[in-house]
């Protein structure tokens, strides 16, 4: 089978360059400070009240995951954003075009090489990871839901940083673009629950205090199902029930005011992923369509 | 006929970039694609190679229809723009075997193809040398060797010569030169009408998205030929010479100045040497006779700025006819 070129050049590329692997000592040397350090701090606590605290190794996976989960949401757009515009703007484009490449190939090819440069930075933290192993409490499976809310994160972040950059001739408009919506996506749902919960409450509560009633149940409402368009929510619930911490994150019926139960915040997490996939497809779709319809130009 | 486009409509909003442009490119030809900026000939080699879509009008390679088969348009076509298109972090010969993949080309077919090329070029001892190391005159022999990567049959290159100093320039027409020998169907297009002239073997100009003149170079010789006046000198008897002139089929326009009869003689080489038999014939001393030397850059300015029609309207009212 045939690689893709333009992912086999963007590898070359991205192996020749020193910034990976300043990223990757950089990212890994932090996280194994931290890891080495709870280690050190796990033994010390044991050397003075011979107690062992298990859940110091939990904490360490929370911190592994989180700062991982944080760097996709950051670099994804970074890198993919200025996959097609960087393009136009060497002007190679048209070259890759007038040859016997097809435009979904070119997309499909920024997007594998987002992806690999992505997947090298946390497949080589999962060293640092299994280091949670030692004391045993997270499942294999339990790294696999997490691996897999990664990928649909890392897909729906990549997608729209490849879908600006292909609507953008510049990079840095292209990158502005894919961070803005990123930053609607993420803080806008959170917000907007919390402003119409807050809302809702004020409502609420006048509406009991004319009938002289006590406090009632102010809720968000359909607002709520925007957050599964949201890879920090569902992310945060898949971490909330690893590690059975933060037991309010897991019961989405919770969130913004008290919610009926329902299908969706029954599956939220699958529900969730598959949203992103979807949204993530939709916009690999609509890339190609652009690079299709600005071409020469 | 290697390319034969008809009636190519383009536009931009309200603005027409193409106005029902025909084309013909016969096979083996250097084709000149001349005429000034925003004439439309990005547009139509946009369209040629597949960037972008026309409004309407159909486009023929080889006699099919490119428009409804794009992928034997890129197969047939290889495309060197007015910009070189290089990736920095890649060797010559890397960036040379990324564009070989991007046709489907890989492994040792590659390799070979890709070095005999960058041989063919010039630039077999700089396969390892990094794109951006290159000079501008090796950007551009790496660009040509990267549009023959799937030895196409028709060769379009966009204002090639652009930016490049005078020997590099001279090196890249002896380049294009020995390809066109090699057997491939080229067209050009630039604004430097001298070195079109010396090197092609057909020319178009395009102005406002319409083709005004297109055939062999020596087809426009002769056109530039016909259109310079023939400057005959009287030293006695004028008004029998304008009469003569007057009275004369192939004349179009008559100036006076002096002594000096500016006539726009339609005529060939031939039937200028009866004119003149015929002048002295009727007993008019003529001190001197000649055609003004023309060249394509003055047909291109005049084609192009319409002066044929001012001059012409200038001659009527000077001369009262």
């Amino acid at each position: 089978m045939k690689m893709n070129p333009v992912y086999k050049r963007e590898m070359r590329v991205s192996s020749r360059s020193v910034r990976l692997a300043v990223v990757l000592l950089l990212f890994n040397g932090s996280l194994a400070l931290v890891a080495l350090l709870n280690m050190y701090s796990t033994l010390a606590q044991v050397r003075l009240t011979a107690e062992v605290q298990y859940t110091s190794s939990l904490d360490l996976y929370l911190f592994v995951a989180v700062l991982e989960f944080a760097l996709l949401l950051v670099i994804m757009p970074a890198i993919t954003a200025g996959s097609i515009s960087g393009e136009r703007e060497r002007q190679t484009l048209d070259l890759m075009l007038a040859s016997r490449m097809e435009p979904w190939e070119i997309v499909i090819g920024k997007l594998a090489a987002a992806f690999s440069t992505m997947g090298l930075l946390i497949v080589s933290s999962f060293p640092i990871l299994a280091m949670v192993f030692v004391y045993g409490g997270v499942t294999m499976r339990d790294v696999g839901v997490l691996l897999l809310s990664y990928v649909a994160a890392a897909l729906f972040v990549g997608s729209l940083g490849l879908f600006s950059s292909a609507l953008c001739r510049r990079t840095t408009t292209a990158t502005v673009i894919a961070y803005g919506i990123l930053g609607a996506v993420l803080f806008g749902s959170y917000g907007l629950n919390q402003f119409v919960h807050y809302m809702s409450g004020m409502r609420v509560d006048s509406y009991l205090a004319s009938i002289g009633q006590g406090a009632g149940q102010a809720s968000s409402g359909g607002f709520l199902y925007l957050l599964l368009a949201n890879p920090a929510s569902t992310f945060l619930m898949v971490i909330g029930r690893m590690t059975g911490r933060a037991e309010a994150s897991v019961n989405v019926s919770s969130w913004f005011g008290s919610h009926g139960d329902s299908l969706v915040i029954r599956n939220w997490v699958g529900v969730s992923l598959a949203l992103q996939i979807a949204a993530a497809a939709l916009l690999i779709w609509a890339s190609v369509k652009v690079v299709e319809k600005k071409r020469g130009r | 006929m290697m390319l034969k486009i008809r009636d190519l409509q383009k536009t931009y909003g309200s603005y027409h970039a193409l106005n029902g442009l025909d084309m013909d490119i016969r096979e083996g030809a250097l084709y000149g694609f001349v005429g000034p900026n925003g004439a439309g000939k990005t547009t139509t080699i946009k369209i040629m190679t597949g960037l972008l879509n026309a409004d309407s009008g159909t486009v023929e390679i080889d006699g099919l229809d490119a428009m409804k088969r794009p992928r034997v348009l890129k197969e047939r076509i290889g495309y060197v723009p007015d910009h070189f298109g290089v990736y920095d972090n890649l060797t010559v010969s890397e960036y040379m075997e990324f564009f070989a993949a991007c046709y489907g080309m890989e492994g040792l077919t590659a390799r070979r193809r890709c070095r005999t090329l960058l041989e063919q070029v010039g630039l077999d001892e700089k396969q390892d040398a990094f794109v951006e190391s290159l000079s501008r005159g090796m950007k551009q022999r790496l660009g040509l060797a990267r549009a023959l990567i799937h030895d196409p049959s028709l060769l379009i290159m966009d204002e090639p010569t652009i930016g490049l100093d005078p020997r590099t320039r001279l090196e890249f027409r002896e380049t294009v030169r020995e390809l066109n020998e090699q057997g491939k169907t080229i067209l050009i297009s630039s604004h430097l009408l001298a070195d079109l002239s010396e090197l092609c073997s057909d020319i178009g100009i395009i102005e406002s998205g319409k083709m005004i003149l297109t055939g062999s170079m020596d087809e426009i010789q002769d056109r530039i030929h016909t259109s310079k006046p023939v400057i005959i000198t009287v030293q006695e008897n004028m008004p029998a010479a304008l009469k003569l002139l007057k009275e004369h089929p192939l004349v179009r326009t008559i100036t006076v100045k002096d002594r000096e009869i500016m006539a726009g003689f339609q005529g060939d080489a031939r039937q200028e040497g009866e004119l003149l038999r015929q002048l002295i014939e009727a007993g008019i001393l003529v001190r001197g006779f000649m055609r003004e030397p023309g060249s394509l850059e003055a047909v291109f300015m005049q084609i192009t700025s319409h002066e044929d029609e001012r001059v012409v309207l200038s001659y009527e009212d000077e001369s009262g006819l």
